[in-house]
């Protein structure tokens, strides 16, 4: 009878603890899972990736790729609207589960987080003002621009500035800032996303501004991020942006939000 | 849940960048005090002119100036401006902002000690023979300095950290600038941020030592 109870409460025991250790073992991905919220650092000031509606509400094309995974998840998609600086921050300080904010997969950026394959790449573009005369990139030289801090455009203009003779170089806080700036004037020209350069200029809020050709930088490809040591997480993103190629579910969106043929997101000649 | 590595070693890197940043904060600083100074003492006379309407421009300055951000009054200054064609640098805009915000609050500081300073001074001054100007220049103001020493002390160090803000308006060459543009490339925030955190501390800690140093030289008698 003792030997009996001795056993059931030694299984119970070993089942509770089990259980409990199972929780401790449990990695980001089963934290979402089990939240039933995904939560995605998203910027919001980055048109057509990420802006706000006419409601006032999140969309674009990373909302929509970030409510796409939440879907395959099987939980609610919560977006935490994030300035361009302050992602990686949202992601470590927990308040974010992943970064889906195209980010470009820079080696710098990838010693701190774990950067999936490409989900989208841009090409860059030079957007002045019409009486700048500024035609295309070399045009740039010597002159007063600008970028938003923390892009990878910003980072390859300020390294071009740095080896030009003379010119200027000035950092803005968001992509509202840095078009401001040059509409007025304070700077006469940045470097922007073809996609930001066009939904700049169709807009209509800031007449007088118009895309002088391409600059001339290595294609920049985008990733979704996540924490360096979270492996299962990593693993599943970098499934689910292959899956979203693999659909079709890439171009539809492409179409939905940028138009014309989608991005190659692969590096002809080499693996990834 | 904080899993975050440190990187010291590629961070303290920055170092002698940062560094750089620091003086050009500390500069600019230094230069929106001295100016803020000299425009506070004007503010202060003005307030007690007989004249309403150098009155009432000073009493309107002193009152934006510590009734609203200094962060809108920045942006203003730059990007306000900038929507009618004029054109600051960004550091001017920083400057003429801090500037602003420490004359108003400066001014304010200097009517505490004015007040704290007796009439009859004035009155003595004025039997002697001396000009109004002369009064306040000889006798006056000597007084009045001493009494608003370590609020100006004070200022100075608020003076260093609102310079932080020159980052919304495009700065990128003072200690904060130099930080975020760091920060934005590696992504390493924490440790940047925490090296500005200590530079900030620093400059602060010594100019409160000088000041201290130089308060204990001046007001001997």
């Amino acid at each position: 009878m003792t030997i009996k109870n001795n056993t059931l409460a030694l299984s119970l025991i070993t089942v509770l603890t089990v259980s409990t250790s199972d929780d401790a073992l449990a990695d980001k991905l089963d934290d979402i899972i089990s939240s039933g919220t995904l939560r995605c650092a998203v910027t919001l000031d980055f048109p057509p990736m990420g802006f706000r509606d006419d409601n006032n509400q999140p969309a674009g094309f990373d909302v929509d790729y970030c409510n796409d995974l939440a879907r395959v998840l099987d939980v609610d998609a919560e977006v935490v609207e994030t300035p361009f600086p302050d992602r990686i921050p949202a992601l470590v300080s927990n308040r974010a589960d992943v970064i889906v904010a195209s980010t470009s997969d820079t080696l710098e950026r990838a010693k701190t987080v774990g950067m999936t394959v490409p989900y989208f790449a841009f090409q860059m573009v030079v957007l002045t003002r019409e009486d700048t005369g500024i035609e295309g990139y070399d045009d740039l030289e010597g002159r007063a621009v600008g970028n938003t801090s923390g892009t990878y455009e910003a980072i390859a203009l300020e390294q071009d500035v740095e080896g030009w003779d003379g010119g200027s170089f000035r950092a803005y806080q968001t992509q509202n800032d840095t078009l401001l700036a040059v509409a007025q004037g304070h700077i006469e020209a940045t470097v922007v996303t073809n996609t930001v350069a066009a939904a700049t200029v169709n807009s209509g809020r800031y007449p007088g501004l118009k895309i002088a050709g391409d600059a001339p930088y290595v294609i920049d490809y985008v990733s979704l991020a996540a924490r360096r040591s979270e492996y299962g997480l990593l693993n599943y993103l970098n499934l689910f942006v292959n899956q979203q190629v693999r659909t079709g579910r890439y171009a539809e969106l492409y179409e939905k939000w940028v138009g014309g043929t989608p991005v190659e997101l692969t590096v002809p000649g080499v693996y990834y | 849940m904080f899993d975050y590595t440190f990187q010291w070693r590629s961070a303290l890197r920055a170092l002698p960048d940062m560094l750089a940043g620091a003086w050009v904060t500390f500069e600019t600083a230094a230069l929106s005090m001295i100016l803020g100074v000299l425009l506070a003492l004007a503010l202060t006379v003005m307030r007690r002119m007989d004249n309403p309407l150098p009155r009432a421009f000073a009493n309107l300055w002193v009152s934006i100036a510590r009734n609203t951000p200094s962060l809108f009054q920045i942006y203003i200054l730059y990007f306000g401006l900038g929507s009618f064609g004029w054109h600051i640098s960004s550091w001017a805009a920083l400057l003429a902002g801090i500037t602003f915000n420490n004359a108003g609050y400066l001014a304010e500081n200097f009517r505490g000690g004015l007040k704290a300073v007796p009439d009859t001074q004035m009155r003595a001054a004025r039997s002697l023979g001396m000009s109004a100007f002369q009064a306040y220049r000889m006798i006056v103001f000597p007084q009045l300095l001493r009494i608003v020493y370590h609020p100006l002390t004070n200022q100075m160090v608020w003076a260093v950290l609102m310079t932080s803000l020159g980052v919304i308006v495009g700065l990128n060459d003072d200690l904060t600038g130099v930080t975020q543009n760091y920060n934005v490339r590696t992504f390493r925030t924490f440790e940047f941020f925490a090296i500005a955190a200590v530079l900030y501390y620093l400059i602060t800690k010594i100019i409160v030592l000088v000041a201290r140093l130089l308060a204990w030289r001046l007001f001997r008698y």
